[in-house]
């Protein structure tokens, strides 16, 4: 993505929420939030390292979010950048994905297919563009193509079949094989993304993650 | 006495903002399906009934008890 292309200009990240504000207008899943701020998943050095990559002249000093209450990959991940922003004194701005569709738009997945949230996008002070995550590690999307395809073997599916390929008859069953594969995998795809930001962040910085 | 008793059609808990549930919706909509959406961004208490059937959006309820969750070629939203 270009600079220069942008929709989000200073002015235009500005006009992103407060995270209480966000909060305070979620139609649903306040307690969810609230229960993964109470437990970040960032330990000390994850701490260490952001504060480290924020003291760098061309540190992360904001930090826009993309997101939507109802979502639960959002409510999972966005806490953890709340205490990120805390914790390095960044400026975080969260937008509504369904109200923002023309930055949502800079940020497509699955081959420009998907709106996935939540989006975090790094910015330095003067807000030049950084890096930014999608939605969950590469590892955790590795894991849902490893499970697609053990699911597939379970049921009997041609090799190489994909969640979109899935026979309609199968599908009831494919699905929930695959929600009770993955659910438990949430915890630790939480520590993957906070991972997966500091691998972006060094990688852009040109800042070794020793961890 | 109710002459006409009312026909037993699905409910689907949906988000709107979900591309699988508005795949669901279009579908049925052609089809002319008669549905009851309940759609699930708009109140915690109808998220929470929805959690009781499933966590993959849209989660169809057939009049039968049974119980689908997710449609068509994306995976839909995690509530």
């Amino acid at each position: 993505m270009l600079e220069a292309t942008t929709v989000v200009t200073p002015a235009r990240f500005e006009q992103g929420l407060l995270y209480a504000d966000f909060l305070a207008q979620a139609k649903v899943n306040s307690d969810k939030f609230e229960k993964f701020y109470n437990d970040p998943a960032l330990t000390d050095d994850d701490i260490a390292f952001f504060k480290k990559m924020a003291a760098l002249p061309r540190g992360p000093s904001k930090i826009l979010a993309l997101a939507e209450d109802w979502c639960g990959d959002v409510y999972r991940e966005l806490p953890t950048v709340v205490r990120i922003a805390e914790a390095t004194g960044a400026e975080l701005r969260v937008f509504r994905r369904d109200e923002n569709p023309d930055i949502m738009d800079e940020y497509l997945s699955n081959n420009g297919k998907s709106r996935a949230i939540p989006v975090f996008v790094f910015y330095t002070k003067d807000h030049r563009y950084i890096t930014h995550f999608v939605e969950r590690s590469a590892g955790a999307h590795k894991e849902l193509t490893g499970a697609i395809a053990e699911i597939s073997a379970k049921l009997g599916l041609p090799p190489g079949t994909t969640y979109a390929t899935v026979p309609d008859a199968s599908r009831p069953m494919f699905v929930q094989e695959l929600i009770a594969k993955i659910t438990p995998r949430f915890a630790a795809w939480r520590k993957e993304a906070i991972q997966e930001m500091r691998t972006l962040l060094s990688t852009a910085l040109h800042s070794p993650d020793h961890s | 006495m109710n002459q006409n008793p009312v026909k037993a059609v699905p409910i689907v808990y949906t988000i709107r903002g979900c591309d699988a549930c508005v795949k669901l919706l279009r579908k049925w909509d052609a089809e002319g399906v008669a549905y009851d959406e309940r759609r699930v961004e708009l109140s915690q208490l109808l998220l929470d009934e929805a959690r009781k059937y499933g966590s993959l959006v849209p989660i169809v309820v057939w009049p039968d008890g049974t119980v689908q969750q997710g449609f068509g070629d994306s995976l839909g939203c995690f509530i």
